[in-house]
């Protein structure tokens, strides 16, 4: 990792003990209505500080993938915001952008490039054109990615291989945000641990990470919120000290069910928490 | 379970918007070609009548049988709404003379050089052009976009039989392509009737014919298609493929046999065949009028020392002869022209012939030129199209010759004037008697060659036989290839 | 950013197995149609000088240069073996006679219709049908593919902006595929004077902005691609719709113009006008018939004068007929040919709503076979005719050989061969190219069209893309 790199480490980790300052990444009120009249999202507050790893879980459509959209101006917000290091990202989209590195479901790169080519162009595209080749070597080495595979192209590529790529890409790019949608949905066990472990790491280094998934098990594992999202609504956001001895997967599974927040009662509103 | 699988791939096409697309473009292409191909009929057919009225017009204002001035024209063809070939290209009309070789001249498309500048598109090259490229885009992911659908797999971990996966699959396929094809063809038709344009018997079987052609041509499509679908892993792949051949195939090849065959083959152009036939001409001429002179030089020879009245009396008694002695070496020399004409002509066409043969056979490679020179074929607007109009012409021109001069030689009118040059009388002209009027209904009438059947046959059904070659390879080729198809 | 996403665009055209095959097709096609063309120029030349000697040796044999049938020909030229326009399609060879109209007969075509089979390969038909199909099959995926694939939404979680982004698509696959283009369009240009095709310095100037034109028309079909790849989702969707505009374009527009055209404005049937011509001339000659019939000279005259006398006689006669004759066709003529120039206009008119033959008319317009070639070989031999008629009339005493020769032998006893003439007297004929300047004008039209539709195209792909859902 160059000097740049580890100095901001360095500052993110000392502004971490000082507990005290802005969310890196954060909806507010965010509701998005489609054309057709569909509530994707409804009233969305979530905060991300650095050094912290939220997690949504949801299950399909409901609003995961909207808020990350949101989050990277592919979409505007019927009503509401969403910042990025304090910029609002709708209204100021590229200064945004500069501050976070993203993480697609099934990454898909250039199939004409190779794994060193793709990395080059989107670090680039990230504004990093600093890095050295062994910079990038380093990067899919530490991700996992065996170094045969750095000059071959992305078309002969497994779903993994892939998607360690893209998370070369999103580690080298060094924002402090990090936004990852259903990251480990397809990976084969070995590799959804390895990725847990990178996420932890990168948490450690003072990143805000937000990630949408439907892998109960992992997210209770290492993040440090869960929220659950249906329909659009956030309807439960936990700490990982209340998800102690709590069963996740049942809690899930009961706010799927339509279940409302008073049968538990040891659990609190969403709204209420902020 | 052949059936379930045809379903589902006639359900897959029907839905698909390729199959949208296809029958939007093949139906609006199809009926504005043949809507303008009908038009451009009717049109060459107010022509030629309009023409054919001139002709006898003229004819009747002549005033001897001399002096008539007599042309034909190539009839307009039902058929070339559907198949233009050569129509536009080659000459409509030729003159009629004793004295003149049958030559076709003024093509529509010399004509209206508008009408040239973008040529009419038929249902030939639609069919050619339009329905192959469509017949690529069916059946490039036939096989290998079912393997990266995965939907391969699913469909073979039942107890399916390739054979009859694959059957099914060009099924389906055919019935996506034809039904766009038939749908449109067979509305035209109808328009083709409803708008007058007389379809004989003879028509309907050679526009049989072509649908059949057209059937056979797209098969091999669609069979090159799934074929090279079977033999490679990416739909990608599979379509650049495809798309090569195609080019090389419909695009390329036709045109590079029939421009390599001008480079192996030289043929003479018409001007210096025409100059050539014109030198000959002047020559004989030329002997001719020594030969003559020194004739009358004989004559006058043999009369020496004879004074004024055994002159006259030596002279009319010889005169008969003598013109018909002179009469004789004029025709000889006609005939000489003539037959000389025909030679050099023969000789042209003959490596006319030779380049037609080499480029055609060329050109065969791909189906695209079977399929184009087997529908102008059965159409009667082929290569030979000219060179038939030409030589019937050309018997018409005899039997129009023979007739005028026997009805010349009755009414003892000549061709013009005659001068008579005395050293007594000075000059006279001569006009004979001519303030007749012409009766014209006897003069023989030019029928235009009428094709059999049986020679339509002979002559398409070498590349009936090709496009039937290229399909059965291919479909064998799938097969093969599709029994050993990695299905991972 | 514009340069990093501009040099992306151009190594992954570069890297992809369709830009392989694709270069290598197009190589092959434009290289084989320079060949083509070169070859079929010098075919061409060889049997245009051919037909030239054998013209000249038939001229060469007559003894008297009242005898004289004397052709010209319209000489090859490379530009029009490269873009063939309708010069295969009017006739070549044209008689020529002192007075009176004159028609060009033989077109190409119809001596030899085994070219009018499959037609020739020239570069209108490379650029205008097959690189404009590349061009669709480039590009159909250039947004939307990137958008299945991801990266669209990868690329735009960095700072990147829309206009950015698209512009240095845009200009990378131009650039990328032009490059690709430019290479054989080079080597084709060299070829030309290795096989022995000479082109003057005016010519490679037209050949040069027709090639620019190609590519300008190449660039049109890749913009109007990436915007209908920009406004659809699926890479299927926007190659079906490429490949129906494409149909449009190119097959139907242009044919359907002249269709409506020839429906809107009617022009009389040519035959029905040549047989008035005819019939005229036919009344006129009647109408002198008496007073040839009349003709008589003073008895006792030496004969050789009364010849002289006698074709001066029927040469005013044929003059004067000549004379009424032509006034009669050029009235005739006039109608006709305003009729049809209104059709021609009209049409074209209609026609360059499609680009493809927006393209067709500029570069048939710069390399001279446009629908002005006709006029233009027609108004070179009328010109000639006159130097001809002035040459013939100092030579014979008349040029007005209507229809009427009379040639004169006179006999003596010596036997002796008359001497022939002296071809090489003969004025050479002489056609007059339209000059690179006329020609510039009249294809300034079609180019600036051509400008226009890809500032639109562009343009429209530009906007379509800012208006993408990157989801």
């Amino acid at each position: 990792m160059p000097n740049a790199d580890s100095s901001n480490h360095n500052t993110m980790e000392t502004a971490n003990e000082t507990i005290k300052q802005a969310p890196l990444l954060e909806a507010r009120n965010l509701t998005k209505v489609y054309e057709d009249g569909v509530k994707a999202l409804d009233n969305l507050n979530i905060k991300v500080m650095p050094g912290e790893i939220y997690a949504m879980l949801g299950g399909n459509g409901a609003g995961k993938t909207t808020t990350i959209n949101i989050f990277l101006d592919f979409i505007q917000p019927t009503s509401g915001n969403a910042f990025i290091n304090g910029i609002d990202s709708n209204s100021d989209p590229l200064e945004a952008k500069k501050n976070v590195a993203f993480v697609s479901e099934n990454v898909q790169l250039y199939p004409n490039f190779t794994a060193l080519q793709n990395i080059d162009f989107f670090v680039r595209l990230g504004g990093k054109s600093n890095y050295k080749r062994s910079d990038y070597e380093n990067a899919l080495t530490r991700v996992g990615l065996q170094s045969e595979a750095f000059d071959k192209k992305l078309r002969d590529f497994s779903k993994g291989m892939r998607q360690k790529c893209g998370i070369a890409i999103a580690i080298l790019k060094n924002a402090p945000a990090i936004l990852l949608d259903e990251p480990t949905s397809g990976l084969d066990p070995k590799a959804g641990k390895e990725f847990t472990k990178l996420i932890g790491e990168l948490r450690d280094e003072g990143k805000a990470i937000l990630m949408s998934t439907h892998d109960i098990f992992r997210a209770k594992e290492i993040s440090d919120h869960v929220g659950i999202l249906n329909n659009g609504e956030l309807v439960a956001q936990r700490t990982n000290a209340e998800l102690k001895g709590v069963n996740l997967e049942q809690l899930y599974v009961e706010y799927m069910a339509g279940y409302m927040e008073e049968t538990n009662q040891n659990l609190v509103l969403t709204n209420d928490l902020n | 379970m052949i059936k379930l699988l045809i379903e589902k791939e006639l359900k897959n096409i029907l839905l698909s918007p390729k199959f949208a697309a296809t029958f939007l473009v093949c139906s609006i292409l199809i009926l504005t070609s043949v809507y303008i191909g009908v038009q451009e009929y009717h049109t060459a057919v107010a022509q030629y009548e309009a023409n054919q009225q001139i002709a006898t017009q003229d004819i009747a204002q002549a005033t001897n049988w001399g002096s008539v001035r007599n042309q034909v024209h190539r009839k307009p063809n039902p058929m070339q709404v559907f198949v233009s070939g050569l129509h536009f290209d080659v000459g409509r009309v030729s003159r009629i003379s004793g004295s003149q070789d049958v030559k076709l001249i003024r093509s529509p498309y010399s004509d209206e050089t508008l009408f040239a500048l973008f040529r009419f598109i038929d249902l030939t090259f639609i069919v050619q052009v339009v329905l192959s490229l469509f017949a690529i885009l069916f059946t490039y992911d036939a096989i290998n976009g079912e393997r990266e659908n995965g939907t391969l797999k699913l469909a073979f971990a039942n107890s399916v039989s390739r054979a009859s996966y694959l059957i099914s699959k060009f099924a389906g396929v055919w019935i996506g392509l034809i039904v766009p094809l038939l749908i449109p063809i067979l509305i035209a038709l109808l328009v083709t009737t409803l708008m007058g344009v007389p379809i004989s018997g003879g028509d309907w079987a050679s526009i049989s014919g072509f649908i059949g052609l057209s059937i056979l041509y797209v098969t091999f499509f669609i069979g090159i298609g799934l074929l090279v679908s079977s033999i490679t892993r990416k739909s990608s792949l599979s379509f650049l493929l495809l798309l090569v051949i195609w080019i090389g195939g419909v695009l390329i090849l036709p045109r590079m046999s029939v421009m390599a065959s001008g480079q192996i083959v030289e043929v003479e152009s018409i001007a210096q065949l025409e100059a050539k036939q014109e030198a000959y001409q002047k020559a004989r001429w030329d002997e001719y009028s020594s030969t003559i002179s020194k004739t009358w030089r004989e004559r006058s020879q043999e009369m020496e020392g004879m004074d004024e009245a055994e002159r006259q009396a030596y002279r009319d008694e010889r005169e008969w002869d003598w013109l018909e002695e002179d009469d004789a070496a004029r025709k000889q020399v006609q005939l000489d022209i003539t037959d000389n004409n025909r030679k050099l002509i023969e000789e042209t066409m003959n490596q006319k012939k030779l380049q037609e043969r080499v480029a055609f056979s060329l050109a065969r490679i791909s189906p695209a030129s079977s399929f184009r020179l087997a529908a102008m074929n059965i159409a009667g607007t082929d290569i030979d199209m000219k060179s038939r109009y030409e030589e019937s012409m050309r018997g018409y021109r005899d039997d129009f010759t023979a007739y005028t001069q026997k009805k010349q030689a009755e009414s003892g009118t000549r061709n013009g004037f005659n001068i008579n040059i005395d050293s007594d009388s000075g000059v006279k002209i001569d006009f004979g008697r001519d303030d007749q009027t012409l009766d014209t209904s006897e003069m023989p009438q030019y029928s235009a060659p009428v094709l059999t059947a049986g020679s339509t046959l002979s002559k398409s059904v070498l590349d009936f036989g090709l496009l039937g070659i290229f399909i059965i390879l291919t479909f064998a080729g799938t097969f093969v290839s599709f029994l050993r198809y990695d299905m991972r | 950013m514009f340069k990093l996403i501009f040099i992306k665009e151009l190594k992954e055209i570069l890297q992809s197995s369709r830009f392989t095959i694709s270069f290598a097709v197009c190589s092959l096609l434009i290289i084989l149609s320079f060949f083509m063309g070169a070859q079929n120029y010098l075919s061409g030349k060889a049997q245009y000088e051919a037909a030239k000697q054998e013209n000249y040796n038939q001229i060469a044999a007559n003894t008297e240069w009242m005898s004289v049938n004397h052709s010209i020909m319209l000489p090859p030229q490379p530009l029009m073996a490269l873009v063939t326009g309708i010069s295969n399609d009017i006739g070549r060879d044209i008689e020529v006679r002192g007075r009176g109209e004159l028609s060009a007969q033989n077109t190409r075509f119809n001596d030899e219709p085994i070219f009018a089979i499959f037609r020739f390969m020239d570069l209108e038909f490379i650029f205008g049908v097959i690189l404009s199909l590349f061009a669709i099959i480039f590009a159909y995926d250039a947004i939307n593919g990137e958008k299945v694939s991801g990266t669209l939404k990868l690329c735009f979680s960095n700072s990147v902006s829309r206009a950015s982004f698209i512009a240095g698509k845009l200009a990378g696959s131009f650039v990328g595929l032009s490059i690709a283009l430019i290479i054989p369009l080079l080597i084709g240009c060299a070829l030309l004077p290795v096989l022995g095709v000479n082109l003057s310095s005016d010519e490679w100037l037209r050949l040069g902005i027709i090639l620019i034109s190609g590519l300008a028309y190449f660039g049109l079909f890749l913009a109007l691609t990436i915007g209908i790849s920009a406004m659809t989702n699926k890479p299927s969707n926007s190659f079906l719709i490429g490949l129906v505009v494409w149909i449009f374009a190119v097959l139907i527009t242009p044919r359907a113009s002249v269709l409506i055209s020839g429906r809107m404005v009617e022009v009389p049937n040519v035959d029905e006008i040549t047989s008035e011509k005819n019939r005229y001339r036919f009344q006129l000659f009647a109408d002198d018939r008496p007073k040839m019939a009349d003709f008589s000279v003073p008895e006792g005259t030496e004969p050789h004068l009364v010849m002289q006398e006698f074709s001066k006689f029927m040469n005013e006669l044929s003059e004067e007929r000549a004379r009424k004759t032509e006034i009669f066709e050029e009235k005739i003529n006039e109608q006709y040919i305003n009729k049809k120039r209104q059709q021609e206009r009209l049409a074209l008119s209609l026609s360059r709503i499609s680009p493809t033959s927006v393209f067709s008319l500029a570069t048939t317009e710069l390399a001279g076979t446009s629908l002005g070639l006709q006029n233009r070989y027609m108004d070179s031999a009328q010109d000639y005719q006159q130097v001809y008629n002035d040459f013939m009339t100092e030579k014979t005493g008349s040029g007005g050989m209507t229809g009427f020769r009379m040639i004169i032998r006179s006999s003596d006893d010596s036997g002796e061969e008359p001497e022939t003439i002296d071809a090489s007297e003969l004025p050479e004929f002489e056609f007059q190219k339209a000059t690179l300047s006329s020609a510039a004008n009249r294809s300034l039209i079609d180019l600036g069209l051509l400008i226009l539709f890809n500032v639109v195209f562009f343009g429209g792909a530009f906007f379509a893309f800012l208006k993408y859902d990157l989801r």
